[in-house]
């Protein structure tokens, strides 16, 4: 296996379809402004990238929304490339960057264009609309009707009986995460919000409100990856990937993600997130007090709290003490999400995995601003993905 | 109760003998299964031995939450809409199982005794199409 290092990230800024940030632009404008950025930030030329892997939401073949790579790469000029559009839900982005760096690592390629990036469809993500009894998904919604984040909720409420966790203290986390995001001019929520606000959000499913969860967005982020060898070509302080690792639910994961399943012996615990982190550390061979800072998939606040515990970065029942004493912002002992997270900038899906990777690089640079973590070595990143899909990278300087 | 029922999803559950979910446990390995699958999915399984089973009875609520607002197709519900909780309930019977709760949110703890049962989620055409349900055992009603 070769080292592999980011040479440049690229990003457009988040936002919803007619708003200041993204106005009407689609899905393949938001990933070439993202790419275009990347490019320039590597010193690289289109004509360079010898292959693509994007992240795509888009039913191969089919038509439909979402990003499908061939688009992104006709809009540069068809050089003829090799493109891989991979689907993994939310994880996209993550998956998209693993196999990037694989076949970097592995000697395949030389230099690879990672991208991702969504215009999300208006309301609520759907299942497939097929009334099928052979589908858990429309069992679950006909039979019982739990929304999305009623899931996250139901795992908050838990978390509320373990640990003594209070409303208050879960709206601390959208506190820290927007005042990160007054500082991201890639955000799309960039003003910061008081814990009386966040408390006078509406229920969106009790005990999570409004401003507790994130939305769907559009964005795109890019990310230019070499050979260690071939970085030095280009540039003197390339930050490297100490590792990318994928992984998919387990068979004993308890969480109520379908109709039933066995009752565990043990915790409730992410399978599928907990295996892609802990495999990002043992391959790193980085452990999880090692980790500077993290990026993490916080669909809802509760994920600042639970994740950090289930990865060993702190202890079982701490997260909400060290939310409170602020470790968890970027001046911190644990910081989390510097960027602002998904709360502040939305979900648009696909791109997520490729934005933390982006983020990640310009905390290891130090060129995150009012957000930067002092001295930042070593992130951590995780996404996590509908279907039982997640991923982690971890990236040093 | 003199209106028309009629499950909303055939074949999944049953009100005859007590309120159950028609489900299945693989004799190999023990594992509890609802719906029933076509073969144990427990990769440490040595071979597949589905065979029918009902659950039903009482469990313990796990956690719960409250769809605030009104779930998309093919969610079906009567207008207007009421709020309503979703509890996660483990079965004394081994099996982990969602459902909608009857009663309010403010009446709901974790840990809560709770039952099996069959009732209305939606009414069309003159008729109430039922679900399962959890209910609060007496007991924990009365200490809610
Ligand atoms: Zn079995």
């Amino acid at each position: 296996m070769r080292e592999v290092v980011v040479l440049g990230v690229g990003m457009h800024r988040f936002g919803k379809t007619g708003d200041e940030a993204v106005g009407n632009k689609s899905v393949t404008e938001l990933c070439r402004a993202a790419v275009d950025m990347a490019l320039k930030d590597a010193g690289v030329s289109w004509r360079q990238i010898e292959a693509v892997s994007a992240a795509s939401s888009r039913f191969s073949g089919g038509k439909g929304w979402g990003l499908n790579g061939n688009d992104v790469v006709e809009d540069l000029g068809g050089t003829g490339v090799p493109v891989y559009n991979l689907s993994a839900g939310c994880a996209a982005g993550g998956n998209a960057f693993n196999v990037g760096y694989s076949l970097v690592a592995g000697g395949i390629y030389d230099m690879m264009l990672v991208v991702g990036g969504e215009v999300m469809p208006r309301g609520m993500i759907q299942t497939s609309g097929v009334e099928d009894a052979a589908d858990p998904e429309f069992l679950r919604q006909r039979c019982v009707g739990m929304p999305g984040p009623s899931f996250w909720a139901t795992l908050a409420r838990r978390r509320m009986h373990d640990h003594g966790t209070t409303e208050e203290q879960m709206a601390r986390v959208t506190v820290k995460a927007r005042q990160c995001a007054v500082g991201n001019p890639y955000a799309r929520f960039r003003k910061a919000v008081t814990v009386e606000e966040v408390l006078a959000s509406p229920y969106v499913s009790d005990p999570l409100r409004l401003f507790e969860i994130c939305p769907v967005s559009n964005g795109a982020a890019a990310a230019v990856i070499c050979s260690a060898a071939m970085a030095r070509r280009f540039t003197r302080r390339p930050i490297t990937v100490a590792t990318s690792t994928v992984a998919t639910i387990a068979f004993d994961d308890a969480l109520p993600r379908s109709l039933a399943g066995p009752v565990p012996a043990g915790p409730s615990l992410h399978t599928e997130a907990r295996a892609a982190v802990l495999r990002a550390f043992e391959r790193a061979g980085i452990g999880p007090r090692e980790i500077g800072f993290t990026e993490l998939q916080d669909n809802t606040c509760y994920y600042e709290l639970a994740f950090p515990e289930e990865w060993g970065l702190c202890e079982a029942g701490e997260a909400e003490r060290l939310v409170e004493a602020g470790e968890t912002a970027p001046g911190g002992r644990m910081p989390i999400n510097p960027s602002g997270g998904f709360v502040s900038f939305g979900e648009a899906t696909t791109a997520m995995g490729v934005f933390q990777i982006a983020e990640l690089t310009w905390q290891l640079r130090g060129e995150a601003g009012a957000r930067q973590v002092p001295d930042a070595r070593v992130g951590l990143a995780q996404t996590n993905g509908l279907g039982g899909n997640a991923t982690a990278a971890i990236l040093k300087r | 109760m003199s209106e028309l029922r009629e499950p909303c999803v055939p074949g999944l559950f049953t009100e005859e003998g007590g309120a159950s979910l028609l489900g299945a446990r693989c004799r190999s390995c023990g594992t509890p299964y609802f719906p029933a699958p076509s073969h144990c999915r427990n990769p440490s399984c040595a071979e597949s031995a589905l065979e029918p089973q009902a659950f039903g009875g009482g469990g313990t609520l796990w956690s719960y939450s409250v769809a605030n607002f009104a779930p998309p197709a093919p969610h079906r519900f009567d207008e207007p809409f009421r709020p309503y909780v979703i509890g996660v309930v483990d079965l004394d019977q081994g099996l982990r199982v969602v459902g909608q709760m009857v009663g309010e949110a403010a009446d709901m703890r974790v840990g809560a005794r709770v039952d099996l049962v069959v009732a209305p989620i939606y009414h069309e055409d003159g008729k109430a199409f039922t679900s399962w349900k959890f209910e609060l055992s007496r007991g924990s009603r009365e200490h809610a």
